[in-house]
């Protein structure tokens, strides 16, 4: 009796969520199925041309590249992050005094709108009348030489996520009682011993947390890289796939093409995604799915 | 000698974070003669408002895009708020059958990134005609987020169940239950829910720039992205354009901020 | 807590939250007059526009007219993805590159149908241009005159160069006054200047000149002087002519070798640089045209002169270029936009444009306003027109011209930026444009 009854509530305070996440999360990916296997170009018709675009993409080698760009600047990115902000966070939970004020301050850049800290940053980055260059006293091309571009760009991002990274490995250091680190001190254990046997084992399910969001995330940067260096930079060096998508669909008009690309960026994240759970719930007790 | 090396790193780490910020703001005030004639880091002098007034001049005002994203975002939030706790509370406290399983759908579409929907959404939105309106900015986003009810589905499930008997003893609907019971309760977590929306959205930039053309509709990150391609070399407006940008929710963070820092750890993880 | 004024409030911020504070692009006022947009990337031609308008509504008081200016890096990105929305203006500027696609799809005005009694006082090259199947698509709005050189007269005399009589020559370096001039003209922040021992091109304060990727004011004129073209006849691109590859050459040895123009990371991607340099006084020579005579002139705090366009070895070939006000024709407002149109390609409003000396206009009989404000702000503008020279390369044409040049212009990038060789840049260029033209 209660069960049915509250089938219909439950049902009722679903409707609108179950709503959104249909019409505009489920069904776009659909969608963006059958886009795939059509040419649009925003104006005209939209006509079926089976998979023309899929051959026409994997032809287009500006697609793998950008792929393996983004793969390489997720590599950066992420390790960077991921230790400063582990690093910061050891030093944060010293406990010493204005440690507070400190964890604020590092927390602003992730507060603030990646495009605007990509314009930001393209001034500070500038070749001339750049805020970097004049305190180095040299004329660094950081956005337009092809080899700096990327690792420039990946620093930006850096930058911006460290505080809000530490921030997760504060609390999860936090939640490591005091008693384990005494036991282990009174067993006569280093404070290096301690680190790698006792603290980074405990941190796991903040680790794990950490990296899975971040990894997603990463992947699809597009604001800050799209202010930095539009056009996808010098060579193309800094052409992230998310920017190759927009830029496909939006620019260059083909739809179709864009739609495909997006299609199997969709289902890499979803490879990854499965493949990091399986690989952390091995080695760690947290349940995500409770 | 160890809070002395700790205080040394701390303190690089505040002025590698503070010093874009304050260099930027440093070149917003000075006057583009000085910075075309002067070193680049040279102090301004004097400080000049100049380059804020041409932003809020007639034809690059950015009066129009800072009200158009604070009404998106008050509307988003709107429904968020209400959308997600209502789902949050059918999860968490209803039993139904398929709850499990439509649980699950709701956290897999998590995985499904921004610039894959843009897509077939402009495409929709084509079709019905309503590209370039208010609710193009506010439609996919309005109706609750499959994260603000994760987030919220394990905080309700916290609450203790004698509350909720009580209210039903007292012959309370399910809607009164919510209201008077289970949101005074979680004040923190939708506190939580409501900052991470609010910095979510007045960040947005990818659906916005894609579903609006013209000044119309331009919310503020779209805006500042205009303002770089007119003004490219002239660092002193377009500076003055990222300070805007950013200082409103710099404001209310560094207002907020003990809760904000609380929210973004208690969020995703026990 | 009650629920019920909660609700009230909710709903009556929903309905606030529905309008825009902006101005509509496209709503009738409420005084039942019409508003007319009009789209241009132009900020001098914008506040003359304000004006011309002004007038206009004065003897339309039914019609409006509000002026939009995009910027020109994203005018073209912009604007088909605004006419594909339906959010275009109802007028908007285009140039060759981009007209011709529009055209064909049926979204402009036959402004040759419509106004065909005005065409007879629009200068005859613009409304060549700009005609295709048989009829013209815009009314002219504004003529670009030839390419010349603006010049720092205290930098020219100080090293004792005459601007008006410099010529290049790839192949004969005894026959190119330019480059030991320009030469003169850099100097490093020692003082020394580029054919100087210890020259630092590390430490450049002033640039001789503005080679750059810059397609009307340099290389379409320095392939032009120096025999070559960039398109056949039948529009495929030809930057492997060896004549055209030679130019590049150059132009590329003037960045990259003599580094007596600023570096292609400066201004590849910002088509301004070169000019606010030379607005900062940073820079003695540089080649442009009537488009930035206003900024010049409002924004020089020194002396500075207009000569003709540098000679090549087939003298001074100039791109001429001009520009159309189109109208949209999906927008529902056709008899207004009309109104406005006969109003932009009549002498009394075109005059405005001219009067303040923002552009040249294309309406014959309104030019004259333009050289008569230059006269009297002390500005000799001959070398903009004939006197400069009269032979022409042709501007950029064809429907696709816009989509081949997305395709070539980050391969010109690089090889303005010297990590690519030209000659291998030029055959790049070439087959990715033409594999767009397709």
């Amino acid at each position: 009796m209660t069960r049915r009854r509250d089938t219909r509530t439950a049902y009722l305070l679903l409707a609108p969520s179950l709503f959104g996440i249909s019409a505009f999360l489920v069904l776009p990916i659909l969608v963006v199925a059958v886009l795939a296997m059509q040419r649009w170009d925003l104006i005209g018709p939209r006509t079926f041309v089976g998979f023309d675009n899929v051959v026409a993409v994997a032809a287009d080698g500006r697609f793998a590249r950008s792929l393996l760009i983004t793969a390489v600047f997720v590599a950066i990115v992420i390790p960077a992050q991921t230790v400063l902000g582990l690093v910061a966070a050891l030093l944060l939970n010293r406990g010493l005094r204005g440690s507070a004020a400190f964890r604020v301050l590092y927390v602003l850049p992730w507060i603030c709108a990646p495009l605007a800290l990509g314009v930001l940053w393209s001034w500070v980055l500038a070749p001339t009348d750049g805020a970097l260059n004049a305190l180095l006293g040299r004329r660094v091309e950081w956005l337009a030489d092809p080899v700096l571009a990327l690792p420039s760009v990946a620093a930006v991002t850096v930058w911006t996520n460290v505080g809000y990274v530490a921030l997760f490995f504060s609390a999860g250091l936090r939640a490591i009682p005091d008693t384990v680190h005494e036991a282990a001190m009174l067993d006569g254990a280093s404070p290096g011993q301690r680190f790698w046997r006792i603290t980074l084992p405990l941190l796991r399910p903040t680790t794990f947390f950490v990296l899975v969001t971040q990894i997603i995330a990463t992947f699809q940067v597009f604001d800050s890289v799209y202010a930095l260096t539009p056009d996808g930079g010098p060579q193309g060096v800094t052409d992230v796939v998310a920017g190759r998508i927009y830029y496909e669909a939006f620019e260059q008009r083909a739809v179709g093409q864009a739609a495909v690309m997006a299609l199997v960026l969709f289902v890499l994240l979803v490879a990854v995604t499965l493949v990091q759970q399986r690989w952390f719930a091995r080695r760690t007790t947290y349940d995500l799915s409770a | 000698m160890r809070t002395a090396g700790t205080y040394l790193l701390l303190a690089l780490g505040a002025v590698v974070t503070l010093a874009p910020f304050l260099l930027s703001l440093a070149t917003a005030v000075k006057s583009p003669k000085q910075f075309a004639s002067e070193p680049v880091l040279s102090s301004p002098d004097p400080p000049t408002l100049s380059n804020f007034a041409e932003l809020f001049g007639e034809r690059y005002s950015f009066v129009a895009p800072t009200v158009v994203t604070a009404q998106v975002v008050a509307v988003v939030l709107l429904g968020q708020l209400v959308f997600s706790v209502f789902a949050a509370y059918a999860f968490a406290r209803l039993d139904f059958p398929g709850r499990d399983a439509l649980f699950w759908v709701y956290l897999a579409t998590l995985m499904v990134p921004q610039i894959v929907t843009i897509i077939p959404l402009y495409a929709a939105f084509a079709d019905l005609g309503i590209r370039n309106t208010f609710w193009a900015l506010v439609l996919p986003y309005v109706f609750g987020s499959p994260y603000g009810i994760f987030l919220l589905r394990e905080y309700f499930r916290g609450i203790p169940g004698d509350l909720l008997d009580a209210a039903k003893l007292d012959g309370a609907g399910t809607l009164r239950t919510i209201w008077h019971v289970v949101v005074p309760v979680s004040r923190p977590i939708l506190a939580t829910l409501a900052i991470i929306t609010v910095v979510t959205h007045w960040n947005n930039f990818l659906w916005p720039l894609v579903i609006t053309s013209g000044r119309q509709w331009q919310v503020l990150t779209v805006a500042t992205s205009a303002l770089q391609s007119q003004y490219n070399s002239n660092w002193t407006i377009v500076m003055a354009a990222t300070t805007i940008a950013v200082l409103p929710l710099m404001i209310l963070f560094l207002a907020f901020q003990r809760h904000v820092v609380r929210s973004i750890t208690i969020t995703g993880f026990r | 807590m009650r629920l019920r004024p909660l609700v009230a409030t909710a709903v009556a911020a929903l309905a606030l939250a529905a309008c825009s504070p902006a101005a509509p692009d496209d709503a009738a006022s409420g005084d039942g007059a019409t508003t007319v947009t009009v789209r241009l990337w132009d900020e001098q031609v914008a506040s003359a526009y304000d004006q011309s308008f002004d007038e206009f509504t004065r003897q339309n008081p039914d019609i409006r007219v509000q002026v939009n200016v995009v910027p020109w890096k994203d005018y073209f990105v912009r604007l088909p993805l605004d006419v594909a929305g339906g959010t275009v203006d109802d007028v908007y500027w285009i140039n060759s590159s981009n007209f011709g696609a529009l055209a064909d799809g049926g979204k402009l005005i036959d402004v040759g149908k419509e106004l065909a009694d005005q065409q007879g006082s629009w200068v005859p090259a613009a409304v060549e241009q700009y005609s295709r199947s048989g009829t013209l698509w815009g009314v002219p709005a504004l003529t670009d005159g030839r390419i010349a050189v603006y010049y720092n007269k205290a930098m020219v005399d100080a090293a004792g160069v005459d601007p008006g009589n410099l010529t290049w020559n790839p192949a004969d370096p005894a026959a190119d006054s330019f480059l030991p001039a320009a030469r003169k003209l850099t100097r490093d922040s020692a003082g020394r200047t580029a054919d100087q021992p210890g020259f630092d091109p590390g430490a450049i304060t002033q640039f001789g000149f503005n080679a750059a990727r810059d397609l009307q004011a340099i290389y379409y004129d320095f392939v032009g002087s120096n025999g070559g073209r960039i398109q056949a006849p039948d529009g495929t691109l030809a930057f492997t002519d060896p004549k055209t590859a030679e130019a590049f050459s150059y132009l590329v040895k003037l960045v990259n070798t003599d580094h007596v123009s600023p570096s292609a990371a400066d201004t590849n991607d910002n088509p301004d640089f070169s000019r606010d340099q030379f607005l900062q006084g940073k820079m003695a020579l540089f080649q442009s045209g009537t488009y930035n005579l206003k900024n010049v002139g409002d924004g020089a705090t020194f002396e500075w002169g207009v000569a003709p366009l540098l000679a090549g070895p087939q003298g001074r070939v100039s791109v001429v270029n001009s520009v159309i006000a189109a109208g949209n024709a999906d927008s529902p407002r056709r008899d207004a936009i009309l109104k406005v149109l006969r109003w932009l390609g009549s002498e009394e409003g075109a005059a405005y444009v001219g009067e303040e000396g923002a552009a040249l206009p294309a309406v014959t009989a309104a030019q004259q306003a333009y050289y008569d404000y230059w006269e009297g702000q002390g500005v000799d503008t001959k070398a903009f027109g004939d006197a400069g020279g009269t032979a022409t390369i042709p501007a950029p044409f064809g429907p696709k011209f816009e989509a081949a040049s997305t395709a070539f212009n980050p391969i010109l990038n690089e090889v303005f930026a010297g990590r690519t060789p030209v000659a291998e840049g030029m055959q790049q260029a070439q087959d990715a444009g033409n594999a767009a033209l397709r």
